[in-house]
C-alpha cells in the first residue's frame, strides 16, 4: 500500500524523534562524567516549551527549601447580583490583594460571578459543627453575659447541610465574635438545621463588588462551554455518509 | 482528570483497634445516615491517612496531567483549538489547587505535598508517564483519559468527606467541557481525511493499553477495602469503574469506525466486558519510575518550583520599607 507523501514524511519525522528523544533518568550517575558541555544533558522534549527550559536533571536534587507555605484566605463569591455570598474555597497568598487576584482566577474564571469577598482564615470564627438535622445555636448556653468592649460589625454565614457551602445570612453589631453569635441567634432565631456558623469582623472582609465590568468577560469564551461542541451533528453526518 | 485508586498502599489496618470505640461508632453512624464529615470532626487515623493519600494523588495527577496535553498548545491546529486547549490545561491546574486545599484540611501542608511529589515519594496517575507524540494523542487524552477521570470523580463526589465533595462538584462541572472538547476533536479526526483517520487510530493504539490500566488492578477485597467502602472513602471497585468506562465509551469509539486494539474485547451475554488482561508488570515498572516520561515530568515540576521560588520569597517579605541612602 502506498501512503500519501505527507504521511510518510510525518511517520519518518516521528520515528526520528522517537529515536532521538533522550529522556534522562535522574538516578543515572554516569551522566555526570559524560557531560561535556553546559546544555548537553538538558531534556529534549516533545514539548518545545520544555526543551527551551534547558532543564538538566540532577542525579540528587537538593531538598526544596521551606519557604513558601503562604497563609490562606477564605473566598466567598456571589453568582448573580442579589444572591447571597457563598463560600467557594481557600487560596494561598501573601496578602489579601494577591489573594483576591488568585481567587478571581480560581473561582470566577469559569462560572458566573458578580462579586467576591476575601477574608484571612485567621479572622474567621467557627462555631463548631452540628448534625444535619439540628442547629448549632441550640448547643450554646442559654444564659449569656454581654462582654465589655467597643462594638463593631460582623458578617454571619450559615452552613445548612454538611458537604455544602456556608452562605452569608446577615450583618450584626456586637462586641466580640462570641457575642456576634449570640446576637445572631437572638435576631435570626433560625429554624434548624444550622450545621455551622462562621463569623468574620466586617473590617477584615475585602469586598470586590463595585466594579461590575471586571466580571463581564466570561460569557465571551464560548469555547470553554460543553454546549459549544456539536459533536452529535458531526457523528450523524459521518454515519449517513458511511451508509450512502 | 484523575487517576483512580490504583496505588493505594494499605496503612496498618489494626490501627483501628487503637481508636475510641464510642467516637468510632458515632463517626460510622454519621456516615451511615448519609451525612458528610467536616474537617473539625473526629475521624479515625485510617480514614485521615487514606483520604490524604487519595486526594493528594488526585491533585498531583491534575498538575502532572497538564504536561502531556500542554505539549501541543504551541502547535494546536488553529487559534480556536489553541484557546480551548489552553483553557483545558488551565482548568487542570486549577483542579490541582482545589484538591491540594481539600487535602490540606486533613493536616498535611500543601508545601509538604509538593515536596513529596518532586522527590518522587508521592504518586500520580500512571498514564501521564506516557508521551503525547502527536496532536491526535492529545485528542485521545482529552477525550478518553478525561472520560475515565469523570467515571472516577462522579463516584468520589458521593464520598463522605465534605471538602473533597465540594472540590469535586466544581471539578465535575468543568470537566463537562473537557469531555465534549476531546470528543469533538477525536470526531473531527476520525471523520476527516484518510491521513487524519490513520493518525487518530494510531494514537488510540498507543493509548489503549495505558487507558486499560487507568483504574488500577483488580482490588483484593480485604477487610481494609470493605472498611474504606463502608466509610465512603472508596466508592467503587477498580473493576467496576473499568466496566462502566468500557460500557460508556467503547460503543462511541466503534461508531466512528475506529478499532480498539484488543482482539478479545467484547461484551458477553451477561453484559460484562471481556478484555485482554493489561500488562500489570509494565504498570508497576512505570509507576516505580521506569516509564518513558517519569524523569521529564518530575524535572519540569521541580524546575517550575525552583525558578518560581524568588517570587514567593519576594512576596513573603512585604513589610520591608524604603529608606533613603544615608551618604
Amino acid at each position: 500500500m502506498s501512503l500519501p507523501l505527507g504521511l510518510e514524511v510525518g511517520t519518518l519525522l516521528l520515528k526520528w524523534h522517537l529515536q532521538n528523544t533522550k529522556i534522562i533518568k535522574p538516578s543515572d550517575s554516569r551522566l555526570a562524567t559524560q557531560n561535556s558541555g553546559p546544555t548537553s544533558m538538558s531534556i529534549e522534549s516533545l514539548d518545545p516549551r520544555v526543551t527551551r527550559l534547558q532543564i538538566e536533571p540532577e542525579p540528587n536534587p537538593l531538598p526544596k527549601p521551606a519557604l513558601d507555605q503562604l497563609i490562606t484566605f477564605e473566598v466567598f463569591h456571589q453568582k448573580k447580583e442579589g444572591l447571597p455570598f457563598t463560600y467557594v474555597g481557600p487560596v494561598h497568598a501573601a496578602d489579601e490583594e494577591i489573594a483576591f487576584l488568585f481567587a478571581k482566577e480560581q473561582y470566577s474564571r469559569r462560572a458566573m460571578c458578580s462579586g467576591m469577598w476575601i477574608a484571612s482564615t485567621e479572622h474567621v470564627f467557627v462555631s463548631g459543627y452540628a448534625d444535619d438535622s439540628t442547629s448549632v445555636y441550640d448547643t450554646m448556653p442559654s444564659v449569656y453575659v454581654t462582654p465589655e468592649g467597643p462594638e463593631q460589625s460582623y458578617e454571619i454565614f450559615h452552613l445548612k447541610k454538611r458537604g455544602k457551602a456556608h452562605q452569608h445570612v446577615c450583618t450584626v453589631t456586637a462586641r466580640s465574635s462570641e457575642h456576634a453569635l449570640e446576637v445572631a441567634r437572638q435576631t435570626l432565631n433560625p429554624a434548624p438545621p444550622v450545621v455551622s456558623v462562621w463569623i468574620i469582623p466586617s473590617i477584615h472582609v475585602l469586598r470586590q463588588e463595585e466594579d461590575r465590568d471586571m466580571w463581564a468577560t466570561t460569557p465571551e469564551k464560548k469555547y470553554r462551554e460543553a454546549i459549544a461542541y456539536r459533536v452529535q451533528d458531526k457523528i450523524d453526518r459521518f454515519k449517513a455518509e458511511q451508509k450512502a | 482528570m484523575y487517576g483512580g485508586g490504583n496505588v493505594f498502599e494499605a496503612t496498618k489496618f489494626d490501627d483501628l483497634e487503637q481508636e475510641d470505640p464510642v467516637k468510632l461508632a458515632e463517626f460510622e453512624a454519621r456516615i451511615a445516615r448519609g451525612e458528610k464529615i467536616e474537617p473539625s470532626d473526629w475521624m479515625p487515623q485510617l480514614y485521615r491517612k487514606q483520604l490524604i493519600r487519595m486526594i493528594e494523588q488526585h491533585a498531583h495527577s491534575e498538575i502532572i496531567g497538564a504536561l502531556p496535553e500542554g505539549t501541543w498548545i504551541t502547535r494546536a491546529p488553529g487559534f480556536r483549538r489553541k484557546l480551548a486547549q489552553m483553557a483545558k490545561v488551565q482548568d487542570e491546574v486549577g483542579h490541582a489547587q482545589l484538591l491540594y486545599s481539600a487535602a490540606e484540611t486533613l493536616g498535611k501542608t500543601r508545601e509538604q505535598m509538593l515536596t513529596d511529589l518532586i522527590n518522587g515519594k508521592s504518586k500520580y496517575s500512571n498514564v501521564f508517564n506516557y508521551p503525547a507524540f502527536t496532536w491526535a494523542d492529545s485528542n485521545i487524552i482529552s477525550w478518553l483519559i478525561d472520560a475515565g477521570a469523570i467515571v472516577n470523580q462522579m463516584a468520589n463526589a458521593k464520598g463522605s468527606y465534605g471538602p473533597y465533595c465540594r472540590a469535586l462538584d466544581r471539578i465535575c462541572a468543568e470537566e463537562a467541557f473537557h469531555l465534549k472538547y476531546g470528543h469533538d476533536a477525536v470526531v473531527h479526526m476520525a471523520t476527516g481525511s484518510p491521513i487524519q483517520r490513520k493518525m487518530i487510530q494510531e494514537a488510540l493504539n498507543r493509548w489503549w493499553p495505558p487507558i486499560m490500566t487507568f483504574f488500577g488492578p483488580s482490588d483484593k477485597m480485604s477487610m481494609h477495602t470493605e472498611t474504606l467502602m463502608r466509610w465512603k472513602v472508596k466508592m467503587a471497585s477498580n473493576d467496576a469503574c473499568r466496566q462502566q468506562f468500557l460500557d460508556m465509551y467503547v460503543p462511541k469509539i466503534w461508531e466512528l469506525g475506529l478499532t480498539v486494539p484488543d482482539p478479545k474485547l467484547r461484551k458477553n451475554e451477561e453484559g460484562v466486558w471481556e478484555y485482554t488482561e493489561p500488562d500489570w508488570d509494565e504498570f508497576k515498572r512505570v509507576i516505580n519510575g521506569d516509564g518513558p516520561c517519569n524523569a521529564e515530568r518530575l524535572a519540569v515540576r521541580r524546575t517550575a518550583e525552583e525558578r518560581g521560588a524568588w517570587v514567593r520569597r519576594a512576596l513573603l517579605a512585604p513589610k520591608a520599607t524604603y529608606v533613603r541612602p544615608l551618604a
